[in-house]
């Protein structure tokens, strides 16, 4: 399965919609790093509204994501993570530290705004 | 000889005997202030309740012991009261059969029977205490879990969370809890953590607060922590415990000034500004 990657003006966004697996995850991160090359993106906002559960993997590969995607010279914010999900991370000590997040993708893409232009 | 019907035969002499007991005892639990005349009042129904049960020959009718006890332990008057009335009682029983036997066979069934009978009341009357209690306690839990960790929206992405009191874990879930849900449900950017009421910051409740804060961060907001008093300031250093990742400011004060710069606000004088 595939997680569909949207492009807007210079800015990709990406809503995961279904149960991230190990396998999914790691096609997104191709998918979008290829993204990222193809269309020369500034910003990306990953929401993660509707996601249940990160498990550690998912979480590795997320702060991977955000690490490549700087290489690339694309800034990434995480949007939208829910309490719950933030206390399980909390818990297996993942603090995705040096992560850019945002309450939601409205205020995600501000912040994006905000750290291009600044 | 049953022994019910020899306390009945006697009950002139119990119950004298029992009050006039009673009255000495009274020092014991006198600290709570309760005129002479309540006092005679309670140990009349007191008396008269132990002698209802007994003529239900003991067991069947115990309502009006229940009722009695419920009473007692309503007005908040001391356990003691109950407990000694029943045991003054056994002795004073035991003392008019000491006087009136002589078999000593006879006297050490008696001693039994009696015990029998006291016992359950005995019984019903911690069970009915600690069902009291352990109701009282249940509530005041419930109380201070709602009044533990509340989240205020102060002004438009700006929250607070006073704590007072110490923090252990179980409330540290909480206050997770509810600072991540209010965060989401009020759309705050900055969170304001006001530790002033806490009276200790150890490397546990450190640790609490920081798990806290960066589970903020996760969730897309950020963490002021406000309210360090001097002494917390010197107890956090000398821990070694690692603040540097999140802003700390001393007041609430300087804390929602600080959220207001970081939401790209600030407030003005009026008056000021209608002078210039």
């Amino acid at each position: 399965m595939r997680i569909p990657i949207l492009k807007l003006y210079e800015y990709l966004l990406i809503t995961i919609q279904v149960e991230l697996d190990d396998r999914t995850a790691i096609q997104f991160q191709e998918d979008l790093l290829d993204k990222i090359h193809e269309t020369g993106a500034k910003g990306v906002v990953i929401d993660l509204t509707t996601v249940d559960m990160i498990d550690s993997y998912i979480a590795k590969i997320l702060d991977d994501v955000v690490k490549m995607s700087a290489l690339l010279g694309a800034k990434v914010v995480l949007t939208g993570i829910r309490p719950a999900v933030a206390i399980t991370l909390i818990d297996l000590g993942i603090n995705l530290k040096g992560v850019p997040t945002s309450l939601d993708l409205e205020k995600g893409l501000e912040k994006l705004q905000q750290e291009l232009e600044g | 000889m049953p022994v019910i019907k020899y306390i009945k035969d006697n009950k002139e002499d119990i119950v004298t005997l029992w009050k006039k007991q009673m009255d000495e005892e009274r020092p014991e639990y006198s600290n709570y202030t309760v005129p002479h005349k309540t006092m005679e009042t309670a140990n009349e129904n007191f008396i008269d309740v132990i002698f209802d049960y007994l003529n239900g020959n003991g067991g069947e009718s115990s309502e009006g012991v229940n009722v009695f006890i419920e009473q007692i332990l309503q007005f908040g008057w001391p356990l003691s009261y109950l407990t000694s009335g029943l045991q003054v009682f056994r002795k004073v029983v035991m003392d008019v059969i000491d006087k009136n036997v002589t078999e000593a066979k006879d006297l050490l069934g008696l001693y039994k029977r009696t015990d029998a009978i006291i016992d359950p009341i005995f019984n019903q009357l911690i069970k009915d205490a600690t069902e009291t209690w352990e109701h009282t306690v249940s509530m005041q839990k419930s109380a201070l879990l709602e009044l533990s960790a509340p989240l205020i929206p102060i002004m438009e992405h700006i929250s607070v969370m006073p704590l007072i009191g110490t923090i252990d874990t179980e409330r540290a879930k909480l206050i997770m809890e509810n600072l991540l849900q209010g965060v989401i449900d009020h759309g705050a950017e900055v969170v304001l953590i006001d530790i002033t009421g806490v009276p200790v910051v150890d490397t546990m409740v450190a640790h609490h607060i920081i798990q806290a804060s960066e589970a903020v961060r996760l969730v897309g907001s950020e963490c002021i922590l406000v309210g360090i008093r001097p002494e917390i300031a010197q107890t956090i250093v000398n821990l070694g415990i690692e603040l540097g990742e999140f802003p700390t400011r001393s007041t609430l004060r300087k804390g929602i000034e600080t959220a207001l710069e970081m939401t790209k606000r600030k407030i003005i004088n009026i008056a000021q500004e209608d002078g210039q």
